[in-house]
């Protein structure tokens, strides 16, 4: 390979030597594909044509009002599929396509990198194969019948937790077996080489973009920017734009379940010691042998036992600092956005929205705050009828 | 000369090929594990290889999964895997015997610290399923120190340019996988195996055992006569621990007898 991907100690290729080959024609056509106009064409066309590019930065001033700061959403919630997941999901299967991959497979946890995979497939005539924790297609039902509406069909995975891990267990596997017609369109910043480094390729739009209209509209950069962490693609695609700006204050928001006193949360940086998951160096949930803990969140799409390697990488330079927020107050968010702003946030988003809610008064007033909104509610009122309950 | 020398070359001479059966340590339990191994020694097995679970097993097949998840479940844990192989040792002074691990269970006691203990324990051998050679070096070196073999797996798609890195590293023998993807039941005997096994014969001088889909004494004959020194069989021999029932030991020693014999069988009957 070109390079071993490493953040500092974090990153790099921890695969079977199945992988390895496929890992290594991967990293090359990522690279070709950045030096391709046809490519970058493509890939900007339909970002703007299918995706929605850009999404609006909105100014939620009730919500400002009310907390003394100013808080603008990047919203990603609007982008086609309702979030973050199909800038990456395009990416990945435009190079596919470059690569002459018949087939996408993908995991998802709360279902929306499926949709995104799903649509991606669809629109560039790949067929799609998916796999979800049987968990997760319990609790994130609309999901599973929008991937099977557009034509991608969907794998239960039994085995573990049920959840995302699981899946992504289940994925690789299909990869190393099918590697030379498929190409696995991993839905998050982790994993092994090239896929942290692709995936923020493909996500550090939302920053680029927030950036440039933030400055555009009060001249000035945000004080703090704040995003939920579960694998970590959407915090690092709104984080890297940021990276060199010291004054800006950066701030990822874990999913602290049901508390960080209890076994029963995913706050992988705030609690987890290093360790090897899915071919990667990162922060895990782990005992003494290394054994990887089960993860609890009520948003399916943080409910991770290990995280991005370059999230270890900035918590380790003290770049970003890393908080979390419990399952009751993501629920109590995600009914203040709702009837504030008229805008029903994704369960993940709303771990971000907590963090504001919760600190705001201990900032000054008119402190500039950009949140990345990554995802709607739709596909959360079941999960949130029934917490109610 | 470590024990896989010595046994790879005792075969050589004798005209012979390894099988080398595959188990999870622990399954189904601490003392059926010991009697089934006690069994593969009683059918003939010329080494051993032997996983000590991981909750997540990403190269293994549902077999495999399965029976590493009811390992932990019953809570068997590390120090208890190693604790059984220095059992599996007093049954055998010049046995072979090899290790499957993934990396997060070497990371988690520091590879100085894990590769001491294998070596307490009498093994001499450990493949690690998620280490690739690009990132192996610190570990192997690790593995080296403490006079444990460093062994690797070969895939039908690694490369001339990553087989002499893999051969830089290697002990013991090289694991060269009969087909893409994990392990479990489905056998592949292609020419393109074929193409594998004479590609790593003249990169590497260590012995080259076929693992991945070997379940049948047919199959194991077809690797043989594709070129391979010897075999590995892990998924079918938990099956049959599980099909078997009280009689484990028996169904077990009979496999393993037959898998022998058939590795054993002249190359040219076989096709």
């Amino acid at each position: 390979m070109q390079s071993l991907g490493y953040f500092g100690p974090f990153g790099g290729v921890y695969a079977p030597e199945t992988l390895m080959p496929a890992l290594e024609e991967l990293e090359a056509a990522f690279l070709a594909a950045q030096m391709d106009s046809t490519f970058q064409d493509d890939l900007q066309r339909l970002s703007a044509e299918f995706s929605g590019r850009p999404t609006p930065l909105f100014h939620a001033q009730n919500l400002s009002r009310e907390l003394g700061v100013e808080v603008y959403c990047k919203r990603e919630d609007l982008l086609h599929g309702g979030a973050h997941k199909t800038n990456n999901a395009l990416g990945q299967a435009l190079l596919a396509k470059r690569m002459g991959k018949l087939r996408l497979i993908a995991e998802t946890g709360a279902g929306q990198h499926g949709v995104a995979t799903a649509m991606a497939g669809a629109l560039l005539g790949l067929s799609v194969e998916v796999y979800m924790g049987e968990v997760d297609m319990a609790r994130q039902q609309p999901n599973v019948f929008r991937m099977q509406l557009l034509g991608a069909k969907v794998h239960p995975v039994k085995t573990g937790g049920r959840t995302l891990k699981d899946a992504i267990n289940a994925a690789l596997r299909d990869w190393m077996t099918n590697v030379r017609t498929t190409h696995y369109v991993l839905g998050t910043a982790a994993g092994p080489h090239p896929f942290p480094t692709m995936v923020k390729y493909f996500q550090r739009i939302i920053g680029d973009e927030a950036r440039a209209q933030i400055l555009k509209k009060l001249n000035q950069l945000p004080s703090k920017v704040v995003a939920c962490v579960g694998g970590g693609s959407n915090a690092i695609g709104i984080f890297t734009a940021f990276l060199d700006d010291a004054d800006v204050e950066l701030i990822g928001v874990e999913p602290g379940g049901q508390g960080l006193d209890t076994a029963a949360h995913g706050a992988v940086l705030a609690r987890g010691t290093v360790g090897t998951l899915h071919g990667m160096r990162s922060y895990v949930l782990q005992d003494e042998d290394g054994q990887i803990h089960e993860t609890h969140s009520i948003s399916a799409g943080l409910d991770y036992p290990s995280v991005g390697p370059e999230h270890a990488y900035l918590k380790s330079i003290g770049r970003v600092r890393y908080e979390s927020a419990t399952d009751e107050e993501a629920i109590a968010a995600f009914h203040r956005l709702s009837r504030c702003e008229g805008i029903i946030p994704a369960l993940e988003p709303a771990h971000a929205i907590a963090y504001v809610l919760r600190m705001a008064q201990t900032w000054p007033r008119g402190t500039v705050v950009l949140l990345n909104l990554c995802g709607r509610g739709d596909k959360d009122l079941q999960t949130v009828l029934e917490y109610t309950r | 000369m470590n024990r896989y020398e010595a046994r790879f070359t005792a075969l050589r001479q004798a005209g012979r090929k390894a099988f080398i059966p595959f188990t999870i340590l622990g399954f189904p339990d601490r003392a059926r594990c010991l009697r089934g191994i006690e069994a593969l020694l009683a059918g003939g097995a010329a080494a051993l290889e032997l996983g000590i679970a991981f909750s997540d097993p990403l190269a293994d097949g549902a077999v495999i999964q399965q029976a590493t998840h009811e390992v932990l479940a019953a809570g068997f844990r590390v120090r208890d895997a190693l604790a059984l192989v220095r059992d599996i040792r007093a049954l055998d002074a010049n046995l072979p015997i090899g290790l499957l691990v993934y990396h997060n269970i070497v990371a988690a006691r520091g590879p100085e610290r894990f590769f001491d203990d294998v070596k307490a324990a009498g093994a001499d051998g450990v493949l690690i399923a998620d280490l690739p050679p690009e990132t192996a070096a610190e570990v192997a070196e690790a593995a080296k120190a403490a006079e444990v073999a460093p062994i690797f797996m070969v895939s039908p798609l690694t490369g001339e340019d990553r087989l002499r890195q893999i051969g830089a590293l290697a002990e013991g023998f090289l694991y060269v996988v009969s087909r893409l993807g994990i392990t479990g039941s489905d056998t592949n005997f292609d020419e393109q195996l074929r193409a594998t096994l004479a590609r790593t014969r003249r990169l590497s001088r260590l012995p080259l055992c076929v693992g991945f889909g070997v379940s049948t004494p047919e199959a194991a004959r077809q690797m043989i006569a594709l070129g391979a020194d010897g075999v590995v069989t892990g998924s079918r021999i938990i099956e049959i621990i599980r099909e078997a029932g009280d009689n484990f030991p028996t169904a077990v020693q009979s496999f393993c007898a037959a898998m022998q014999r058939a590795v054993d069988e002249p190359a040219a009957q076989a096709v």
